[in-house]
């Protein structure tokens, strides 16, 4: 433990051997291990001399703070211990391994997790040792507080902690080194996400489909899971009979967030209608029931007015327009989406698909369907606009309470289905294959009946 | 100079017609949808008032004379300086409804079928 190489010195800045000797408690860090020393060695035989050697006390430059969140500690302690630079901890750490066997590699392991807790603990009893430390310093004495000398055992504890003191720093310091760097890291991508997004505005309809379309999926994600705090707030508000001012609150964010996603979905049509209006951004079962790039809305009006009773007759009336005047605008819309999908058809068709056209031609035809792809994002506006209104007329229609149980019941059947989709994704594979086994006999079984007796006639 | 006043007459006496056939045309008759043969939203809002018993009076604004200045009318009416198109316009007893959205959302909080009846439109 005493060995100490001048050869070390390379990074040493010079520092006279003396000094290089107090190493051992000079550190910031060092020193405040050795404080929690002195109280797991309560009770056993005194200082050695190497804490003799730190008696010789000068006044050295703050160390740098490596460790920033530790500024009391380790300002305290290297006005009493006189901390180094980092050359020194540097030829400190390379003494210290120098010295390392394996028993103590494993024994320092252990008190290193144990020493993180008290490190985090003991920021007040630090202090007080600190002034012990140093009152002992002062007397220039080789025991302990209580006077008592120390034996080579606890010597080895002592050097046990000691690395793995010193083990944690340079875990931190390897930790904080990464996270520096994942800082910038993520500075950059979210300036590159900002320019993907402006470049994908103004290329418009042939634009760049990955960005644009995972910059959606990500915003939609984000979306979810806010809509998964606002049904959770709903849920607690309608248990706990919340005033009704309390709920309007809650009822109106509700109303707020879908509009959002109206507004997300309108921008990125705008880029890539093609991804919204097949439903990439949803789950397969969600899929399944879209409607022009989201929910029907009389279809859901259907589903949940059953779970919105009781109502009064007027509510009914008003729920029941709503059902009608939806569907018709649904059947209006859906008539133009069909007009449009005739007339990109008769585009892309062109003159003549069997004979090999022009290139003038074809390229001709392909402008003109491109052209008509913009109308696309209009019918997906219209479809989003009809999908608000229906939300905005319920919420009219109904009584606080009673929207926010229609809200509720919203997301619930929406998140229903995205776990049905989950759900229907990890279904146990086996199953297809024992029924497309048994497929297979029955077949054989119909082919072999005929041979029994059906056609014994033949 | 003469020639730039001339010019900006000539710029100005367009719109005022535009505008006076829009208006001329939009209390013709109680439903009045100005369109474009070829455009599908224009379908959408003609099936929607026919699928409503409704049947309204369109202008192809690509078949009119003097189309251009209706449809330039129309988007100062409307306020949208926009690339996209700005048909289809809806008037009901000849005041201006709006749009396709302004439309739908008439339809959907119940306004829509009040003003048709005023209108003289639909008769239930």
């Amino acid at each position: 433990m005493k060995a100490r190489d001048q050869g070390e010195g390379d990074r040493n800045t010079g520092l006279p051997n003396q000094l290089m000797a107090t190493n051992f408690f000079d550190q910031e860090g060092a020193a405040y291990f050795g404080e929690l020393e002195e109280a797991l060695m309560h009770g056993v035989a005194g200082i050695t001399s190497e804490q003799e050697e730190t008696s010789f006390c000068t006044s050295r430059p703050p160390t740098l703070e490596i460790f920033p969140s530790w500024p009391i500690r380790f300002q305290q302690a290297s006005k009493t211990e006189g901390s180094t630079d980092s050359g020194s901890v540097q030829n400190t750490i390379s003494q210290m391994n120098s010295e390392e066997s394996p028993g103590s590699r494993k024994a320092s392991s252990e008190l290193s997790g144990k020493q993180k807790e008290e490190v985090a603990s003991d920021a007040p009893q630090t202090n007080q040792k600190l002034k012990t430390q140093e009152k002992r310093r002062l007397v220039g004495s080789t025991s302990d507080k209580d006077g008592k000398e120390l034996d080579p055992k606890t010597l080895k504890r002592l050097s046990q902690n000691r690395e793995a003191a010193k083990k944690s720093r340079l875990r931190k310091k390897a930790y904080i080194q990464q996270l520096e760097s994942s800082r910038i890291k993520l500075t950059q991508l979210e300036q590159d996400l900002q320019r993907a997004r402006a470049q994908g505005l103004f290329l418009g309809g042939c634009g760049t489909d990955g960005n644009v379309s995972s910059v959606f999926d990500m915003e939609y994600s984000r979306w979810l899971d806010e809509g998964c705090k606002n049904t959770m707030e709903l849920r607690q508000g309608l248990e706990v009979h919340l005033p009704d001012a309390d709920l309007r609150v809650i009822v109106d964010k509700c109303l707020t967030h879908y509009d959002e996603l109206s507004q997300l979905k309108a921008t990125a049509a705008k880029s890539d209608v093609f991804h919204i209006i097949t439903g990439m951004w949803a789950t397969p079962a969600e899929r399944c029931f879209l409607w022009m790039g989201g929910f029907k809305p009389s279809e859901l009006l259907r589903v949940i007015m059953p779970q919105l009773d009781p109502l009064t007759e007027q509510q009914l009336v008003g729920l029941y327009n709503l059902q009608q005047s939806s569907q018709q605008a649904e059947e209006a819309l859906y008539q133009g989406l069909e007009q449009f999908q005739h007339s990109l058809a008769n585009s892309v068709a062109g003159d003549s698909l069997i004979e090999s056209a022009n290139v003038g031609n074809y390229m001709g035809h392909m402008a003109l369907a491109i052209g008509k792809l913009a109308n696309l994002e209009g019918f997906v506006r219209q479809a989003d606009n009809l999908r608000q209104q229906s939300l905005h007329q319920m919420h009219r229609i109904l009584t606080i309470r009673q929207a926010a149980r229609c809200f509720l019941a919203i997301d619930e059947y929406h998140s229903r289905l995205r776990a049905l989709s989950s759900l229907w994704a990890s279904r146990p594979r086996e199953n297809l294959m024992n029924e497309s086994a048994v497929a297979v006999t029955t077949e054989l079984q119909i082919v072999q009946q005929p041979v029994d007796g059906h056609f014994s006639g033949f | 100079m003469q020639y730039q006043a001339a010019v900006a007459w000539g710029y100005m006496a367009a719109a005022m017609e535009g505008l006076n056939r829009v208006e001329r045309l939009a209390s013709e008759s109680a439903v009045v949808v100005f369109s474009v043969s070829t455009c599908c939203m224009c379908h959408a809002v003609k099936r929607l008032f026919c699928g409503m018993g409704v049947s309204p009076a369109v202008v192809e604004l690509d078949h009119e004379p003097h189309g251009d200045d209706m449809a330039r009318a129309l988007a100062r009416l409307l306020g949208c300086h926009g690339p996209s198109a700005v048909v289809p316009v809806v008037f009901i007893g000849g005041k201006l409804v709006g749009a396709m959205d302004r439309v739908m959302a008439a339809h959907i909080n119940g306004s829509l079928v009040p003003l048709l009846k005023q209108a003289g439109a639909l008769w239930l």
